[in-house]
């Protein structure tokens, strides 16, 4: 097992791509912390759905809140010696027409999914630099490349962590701390439901692959680059697409 | 005092190894973290970050090695710390020779100050005063 008594925290971990990744780090034996913001029983499923109780625990944290962010890491480190590996895949989007998009939801989107990842590197790279390395992989999106109709905010955070991943990863190679952005497509998620529901499967036309990604497929890439395998790759955005970008950009 | 120095010289030795991955017995006292070391700036933070957990202190940001100083137009000028600037890093890090430095206040020779000596001085009294 890769990832065996390896300690792992994933932000957002109740629903979709975030669910997945915990539930692949666990079946690979990883002892996995994840956060969730409000409905303690949802992450109490997921935790039980794994089948080893052991390995999973939740800790409910509003991402937005450096305060919820430190403490998260403190109650981690207080029974871990190590912090190996970081996901931040907490997000959230507020879709709509930028000429009327109500200043809050720009705000709410730009503080949870930028903010959330900004804190938690700040709490874990000091553990991480002093252990003598770690992994830190920010969950993007293909929107940052491509740009999508009624997603500025939700682009722009994720542009933002896109840049914010090539900085850190130049920061923290030295002391052996990668540092990636995994940048999924459509997938099949309740989060992307009202994109994939209003253009029904017209939008497949547009992927190479012709289909939608499976949670579980990105959490596979999420392993890959956490795993001892992915070494020397660090600063990169990991496109996982179906091959989306390509055609987008003829 | 000097068990006490001695017990701070292994620990600082120790913790500057693991933070830059040389050999403790290449370390000594007037081996400058820079240029013998070969440290960069985040190593610095790394070391300050071992100080603080080994010897269970808070070091100030700033108060050990300068922080901003090196991109204020007002403490640098032609490569040169100015007057002003070694003035102000004297106040911030007395326990530095920056006699020596202002001979030839080069930005390129502030490396030579920080020393491995220079840390343990610098617990030394941090210490000290801790304990009174």
């Amino acid at each position: 097992m890769r990832f065996h008594d390896k300690v792992v925290l994933v932000t957002g971990g109740s629903h979709g791509i975030g669910a997945a990744i915990v539930k692949r780090f666990v079946k690979e034996e990883a002892k996995v912390y994840f956060t969730y913001l409000s409905s303690r029983k949802e992450a109490a499923a997921i935790a039980d759905s794994v089948g080893k109780p052991q390995r999973v625990s939740f800790l409910a944290c509003d991402v937005r809140k450096k305060e919820d962010v430190q403490k998260t890491v403190d109650q981690i480190l207080e029974k871990e010696s190590s912090l190996d590996i970081l996901v931040n895949n907490a997000g959230i989007i507020r879709d709509g027409l930028f000429l009327t998009m109500p200043d809050a939801d720009w705000s709410e989107v730009l503080e949870t999914n930028l903010g959330g990842v900004y804190s938690f590197c700040k709490a874990s790279a000091k553990q991480m630099m002093m252990q003598g390395g770690g992994r830190i992989i920010n969950i993007s999106s293909i929107v940052a490349d491509l740009g999508g109709f009624g997603q500025a905010n939700y682009a722009a955070s994720k542009g933002a962590i896109n840049a914010f991943t090539k900085s850190l990863a130049v920061e923290l190679a030295s002391k052996k701390v990668t540092v990636n952005a995994v940048a999924p497509g459509m997938v099949n998620t309740k989060m992307s439901s009202a994109v994939r529901s209003a253009f029904g499967d017209k939008i497949k036309d547009r992927i190479p692959l012709g289909d939608f990604a499976e949670p579980e497929e990105i959490a596979s890439v999420v392993a890959f680059v956490a795993s001892d395998e992915a070494r020397y790759i660090t600063g990169q955005i990991i496109t996982v697409d179906g091959g989306l970008g390509l055609l987008s950009r003829r | 005092m000097q068990n006490h120095n001695n017990e701070i010289i292994k620990n600082v030795k120790s913790i500057i190894s693991q933070a830059l991955k040389v050999d403790e017995n290449k370390i000594e006292l007037h081996s400058s973290l820079i240029k013998d070391l070969g440290a960069e700036s985040i190593d610095f933070l790394d070391i300050v970050f071992r100080l603080e957990k080994t010897f269970k202190i808070k070091i100030p940001k700033g108060e050990l090695f300068p922080e901003k100083l090196l991109t204020d137009a007002r403490y640098i000028k032609d490569g040169k710390i100015t007057q002003a600037g070694v003035e102000e890093l004297q106040r911030r890090i007395p326990g530095a020779n920056w006699v020596e430095f202002s001979k030839n206040p080069l930005v390129a020779n502030l490396g030579d100050v920080f020393t491995v000596g220079m840390i343990v001085d610098y617990l030394s009294e941090k210490l000290a005063t801790a304990n009174k």
